[in-house]
């Protein structure tokens, strides 16, 4: 075939990741954030922020994922511990995490077709992310300013999800990287 | 299907991503091994059910996983108000 697919897939390996909690209105929890992964943890719903290689998704009023690019999960995990001092809770939930990049013209019509929450890009421009219900399982779904979307779920689902977008893909041209 | 607000979201949801939690505004009693049979039963057991207005928690389970308050007609099923845990509905809703 030498029509470009309509969706690329792209897995994310090199990804560690951080369930962080605590209140957001506390000034040193978004300071050791900010000292750790060198960004500031969003406070408004449904939108996630990015630094050079960390980025930090809302998840709760009081709950984020951070994911930071080649680094060591539970070593993550320390540097936030030893930087925070309070009522807060760091998680490394690397081993239980996958990420994955949907690009190309196609990628928001597999979004669209897997769940019930509005994916046009009117109400979901770059800079939201959502965590919803994706196909018979659930996903956070973010969108980026190149138009491609990461999307994080859980590993034991990998299977079955990497399954579905090929499905559910394959009338846009589907290709796996 | 309902279309639910989430006021922790702050987005309306497909009622998919949510799962009812039972009604809400029913105070666990303050030192239950003081209480009777009867009157544990009646904490854990009795609702009121109503025809009309309902105050009932449901919980966002495929978002932000948080608890918060429905006030819905179990007649029309019209969703007459959200509002977070340790709100009061908005006056309207008192059955």
């Amino acid at each position: 075939m030498s029509e470009p697919p309509g969706v690329v897939c792209r897995e994310c390996p090199d990804r560690v990741f951080a369930n962080v909690r605590g209140d957001s209105g506390d000034l040193r929890l978004r300071r050791a954030v900010a000292q750790v992964a060198g960004l500031d943890l969003p406070r408004e719903p449904g939108t996630w922020n990015r630094a050079d290689r960390s980025r930090a998704y809302w998840l709760g009023p009081d709950e984020w994922l951070l994911v930071v690019e080649g680094d060591d999960g539970l070593a993550l995990e320390e540097r936030l511990r030893d930087a925070l001092d309070g009522p807060f809770s760091v998680a490394d939930v690397t081993g239980a995490q996958v990420q994955l990049e949907l690009s190309g013209p196609d990628a928001g019509k597999v979004l669209q077709k897997s769940s019930p929450y509005d994916f046009h890009p009117r109400k979901f421009p770059p800079g939201r992310c959502a965590q919803t219900v994706f196909s018979k399982t659930t996903a956070l779904v973010a969108a980026r300013e190149d138009g491609a979307f990461d999307v994080v779920f859980r590993r034991s689902y990998a299977d079955y999800l990497m399954r579905w977008l090929a499905d559910a893909a394959a009338e846009y041209g589907y290709r796996l990287e | 299907m309902f279309r639910i607000h989430c006021p922790h979201c702050q987005e309306v949801r497909s009622e998919e991503e949510f799962s009812y939690a039972g009604e809400a505004h029913i105070p666990r009693p303050a030192d239950p091994s003081s209480l009777s049979d009867a009157e544990w039963g009646e904490y854990l057991h009795t609702r009121t059910n109503p025809r009309g207005p309902h105050r009932e928690m449901w919980v966002h389970t495929a978002g932000c996983r948080r608890y918060f308050n429905v006030l819905r007609d179990t007649v029309s099923y019209e969703i007459l108000a959200v509002y977070r845990v340790g709100e009061m509905p908005p006056e309207r809703g008192e059955a």
